[in-house]
């Protein structure tokens, strides 16, 4: 069987791909929660300025993975 | 000119003909879900993946690995071959696109080669084992895999923002998504330009106008990247509106959490070395971005025909590539191939002309699905 399927390459895509696709939008969906914590748009609670840190740590986060991603593919 | 280089000539312009219905094919990988949500206006988005896909052609510039290597025999490869190969590429590239359904084309490029190598050098010139190990078991893979991947994100990019306002949220994922659909396009660019670059190379190599260890001619990568931005800026608008607006009603996040998964499963394969076709994958993306948002609608039959046409593409391909192969071989040298690329290129304007009679374009791309490709004329926006 595995002379047809690389189960190496298999379970490390699958990993790689669940971390990145998954994960990082995972990171952003939480960087935008912290923004909207922080301008408070919708007037219910006290705005929380903490919040923008925590949203540019998550965008930090996301652009890193994304120029990593093109990096280890381009060196291939 | 001789008929060497005539025959060199033929096969160069049918590749560059096949590398921007590649282009063409291929936009909606990218482009479907930001033009469906309106994060992007319809031709801004053709044309910032257009750029994106001819920078990507440049990036990576490893000797192209050409797509039919381990597939058949080298030995079997002649330009004839490659020719035939092609058009058979080429023949399943337009007709899929004039049905609106997104194919691969790597397979249609390898299905086309692998016919044509039957008649030519017999079947004993086929690996059988690498068809199954690099086309068929990646084909099955590719689309579970962003399957998975796009559900789950799309899961929690819906739970994580439940108290985020909808403006904002829609505004944060617009950004989100044209980001991430950029990637893809980026990514496009590197490894499908780079098959073209391959044919044209092999070819060369065959004719001996480069010798067998030197590097792709820059004048072939130019070609190359040019030929599938241009084709990619033309847009195949019938597939961006199968993909888009058919299979599931998309909104911003769901655009973002797909195109996530897209590029996150792209690049992991590239950079692992296992063949995923990226159509399949985005295709995938977008239908678990549809089952990852409770209730949303997803197309189950259009998904069907999608993946009846994926079986498809590789059979047919095939007896392309080897009709094509048996004419130019019965006619024989540079003239059969030479008039059979005529016919092929009347086949192909007849095609393109049929399309023009009921068009989808920028403008009623974005029509509400009513169960056909086209939308009817008062419907448009």
């Amino acid at each position: 069987m595995s002379q047809y399927v690389d189960f190496d390459a298999l379970w490390k895509v699958l990993v790689a791909a669940l971390l990145a696709g998954a994960g990082l939008v995972a990171v952003y969906a939480l960087g935008l929660v912290g923004l909207a914590a922080a301008r408070n748009e919708d007037g219910r609670s006290a705005a929380r300025p903490a919040g923008v840190v925590v949203a540019v740590v998550c965008f930090a986060l996301v652009l890193a993975g994304a120029f990593m991603g093109l990096y280890v593919m381009l060196a291939k | 000119m001789d008929a060497n280089t005539l025959l060199l000539g033929v096969v160069v312009v049918t590749a560059l003909g096949f590398d921007f219905t590649n282009g063409f094919h291929d936009t909606a990988n990218a482009m479907a879900t930001s033009i469906a949500t309106g994060a992007l206006r319809p031709r801004v988005a053709v044309a910032l993946s257009a750029v994106l896909n001819f920078v990507g052609a440049f990036l990576s510039l490893k000797v192209a690995s050409t797509i039919a290597t381990g597939i058949v025999d080298s030995g079997a490869i002649t330009l004839t071959v490659v020719f035939a190969g092609l058009v058979g590429g080429l023949a399943w590239n337009l007709l899929t696109w004039y049905f609106g359904i997104p194919s691969s084309s790597s397979h249609a490029l390898i299905g086309g080669v692998v016919g044509a190598t039957v008649l030519a050098a017999g079947a004993s010139a086929v690996k059988g084992q690498a068809i199954v190990s690099k086309v068929l078991v990646p084909a099955v893979l590719a689309p579970i895999f962003a399957i998975g991947v796009a559900t789950i994100g799309t899961y929690l990019v819906y739970r994580i923002t439940r108290g985020v306002p909808d403006r904002m949220r829609a505004q944060g994922f617009r950004v989100g998504q044209i980001g991430s659909a950029s990637l893809v396009s980026l990514a496009h660019g590197t490894n499908d330009a780079q098959k073209t670059m391959g044919v044209i190379t092999l070819a060369l190599v065959a004719n001996h106008t480069i010798g067998g260890d030197a590097g792709t001619p820059f004048w072939v990568i130019l070609a190359c990247a040019v030929t599938i931005a241009l084709g990619t800026y033309i847009g195949g608008w019938r597939v961006i509106r199968t993909l888009g607006k058919g299979l599931t009603e998309i909104e911003t996040p769901q655009g973002f959490a797909a195109e996530g998964s897209s590029a996150a499963v792209i690049f992991a394969a590239s950079h692992f070395g296992l063949p995923l076709s990226t159509t399949h994958v985005c295709s995938g993306s977008i239908i678990g971005a549809g089952v990852g948002k409770r209730l949303a609608e997803v197309r189950w039959g259009l998904a069907g025909r999608m993946v009846t046409a994926w079986l498809l593409t590789l059979p047919a391909a095939a007896l392309v590539g080897a009709i094509t192969w048996k004419g130019a071989d019965l006619i024989g040298g540079a003239g059969g191939v030479t008039a059979v690329f005529a016919l092929a290129a009347v086949l192909a304007l007849g095609l393109f002309l049929a399309a023009r009679r009921e068009p989808v374009t920028h403008a009623n791309v974005n029509a509400d699905w009513t169960g056909k490709l086209v939308p009817a004329k008062e419907s448009v926006a």
